[in-house]
């Protein structure tokens, strides 16, 4: 397989002992490309994220991140190239406050103290933290720790960033930060991929849609288009977004899934009508 | 084994360290050590064995510190008693389900409170235990090396353990608030809803073990 992209998988088959998680998966994500990983509880979504992490390694096939061969390289190798925040990660901070830990990669990866100042400060701005830069990661709230765990892996500045649902818990205004961030990191030409079951989220932040069912690929198209697709949706376990839905529902032109654009064909839809 | 009532499980598991430091040494040590290595293996010795090689690897650092502190016969003396101890112990924890403890205990009379104190310690080892695969999981991929020198592991430590501690500490709180409004603190008896059956045969061998270890207590001494 020639590597064009970010992150490539290449038939890549995993199990957990007898139990199989993943079967003859294949896609590619590009540099700056924004994508949403969907699917049932189950479906082998955790376990592309510890694939790309370089937790797991393949049973067969091949994870490309670049021009790496993630076989035989371990999570801390990988780490120059791959950002990630799995489920629970506000349990992994521990610093005495949360500018340290969010600077806890950079260090970790030895690079010396102007770039990790840069680097802890941009990602602290990404996600409006700057107020909380002092404060004892325990001190804050379940939803600025997970913020912060974010935080920790924008700093690594990753060709790859991999999230598993990074708005789980969060209010809309958390949900916005953290889409505002993802998009800034993958404008700089960072691949993204997000676990989530949140498509609301995804249709607001984010491209394409890789859907698996059971282990396998079962979808891999435009968000735009798969979102307002209720009855593909279905078998696969998934509800279209109510912007999707009232899209649908009104059949309006471009079928748009984002509230932003849904609003401006309202507004234009509207505004024709009434001129005639 | 795991179908003994709860009560005989802790029974076996408090009675061979006690003979271990009541016996004399170090037969006494070694032969309870032996029987609690061997305990695992009776009913499924592939499943035992795991749990005996679990037990061999935590009494390790033991024998390696006594061996750097005392002599060859003082080392096997309390060698032999802490692995009956640490080996009782990964045996209890392998086959004693906490819930079973509870309602065994609730059944008896005991205070959910107290029963909860038993029931949370011995519930605690598999979840730290996945908790701590997962900060270590969630570091490396921060790029911490937990390899290399003893300097960078012990370095790699406090990353590890620090969120595994802070962690647990803040769990309790919300596992605290969870109970008291689910009625731990009502100050009624709790009902009961599996309690496992507790044999007459097991009731009798449970006395015999404390009338064994009284009986080896005073020999000892007299």
């Amino acid at each position: 397989m020639a590597v064009n992209g970010a992150l490539a998988f290449d038939g890549v088959a995993f199990s957990y002992g007898n139990v199989a998680a993943l079967r003859d998966v294949s896609f590619e994500v590009a540099a700056g490309e924004r994508v949403a990983l969907l699917g049932r509880n189950g479906a082998g979504k955790s376990s592309v994220v510890r694939l790309v992490t370089g937790v797991l390694h393949p049973d067969e096939g091949t994870v490309w991140v670049g021009d790496w061969d993630t076989a035989g390289r371990a999570p801390e190798e990988l780490a120059w190239r791959v950002g990630s925040v799995f489920q629970h990660a506000d349990q992994q901070l521990f610093a005495r406050t949360l500018r340290e830990d969010v600077s806890f990669g950079p260090r970790a990866l030895g690079f010396p103290a102007p770039e990790v100042r840069r680097r802890t400060d941009e990602a602290l701005d990404a996600l409006d933290l700057h107020a909380h830069a002092a404060q004892h990661p325990y001190d804050l709230s379940p939803a600025l720790r997970k913020l912060a765990a974010l935080a920790g892996a924008l700093a690594l500045e990753p060709t790859v960033l991999v999230l598993d649902e990074p708005t789980a818990g969060l209010d809309r205004a958390g949900r916005g930060r953290v889409a505002d961030a993802v998009r800034e990191h993958a404008d700089r030409g960072a691949a993204l991929l997000v676990v989530t079951h949140d498509l609301a989220f995804a249709a607001e932040t984010l491209q394409r849609g890789i859907v698996l069912d059971r282990g396998r690929l079962a979808c891999d198209e435009p968000l735009d288009r798969l979102l307002t697709s209720a009855e593909r949706l279905k078998p696969l376990g998934l509800v279209p977004p109510p912007v999707a839905a009232l899209s649908v529902a009104l059949d309006l032109p471009g079928r748009p899934v984002r509230e932003r654009d849904a609003a401006d064909t309202l507004a234009r839809v509207a505004g024709g009508r009434s001129r005639s | 084994m795991s179908a003994l009532h709860p009560f005989s499980l802790l029974a076996i598991a408090a009675a061979l360290p006690a003979f271990a430091w009541i016996l004399p040494a170090p037969t006494g040590g070694l032969a309870t050590a032996g029987l609690a290595l061997m305990l695992p293996l009776v009913p499924d010795p592939r499943w035992g064995v795991r749990v005996v090689r679990l037990a061999l690897l935590t009494a390790a650092p033991f024998w390696l510190f006594l061996r750097l502190l005392h002599d060859g016969p003082t080392t096997v003396a309390i060698g032999g008693r802490i692995t009956t101890m640490v080996a009782s112990f990964v045996w209890l924890v392998a086959v004693l389900s906490p819930d079973r403890l509870v309602e065994a205990m609730v059944a008896r009379g005991w205070s959910l409170a107290v029963a909860y104190v038993f029931a949370a310690t011995l519930s605690a080892v598999p979840v730290l235990k996945a908790r701590a695969r997962r900060i270590v999981e969630a570091q490396r991929c921060r790029g911490l090396s937990p390899r290399g020198s003893v300097a960078n592991r012990l370095r790699a430590l406090r990353a590890l353990a620090l969120p595994l501690v802070l962690s647990a500490l803040h769990e309790v709180d919300e596992r605290t608030l969870a109970l008291e409004t689910r009625g731990l603190g009502a100050g009624v008896p709790r009902t009961p809803l599996a309690a496992p059956p507790d044999r007459p045969a097991e009731r009798v061998a449970r006395w015999a073990l404390l009338l064994l270890c009284l009986a080896a207590l005073i020999w000892r001494l007299a």
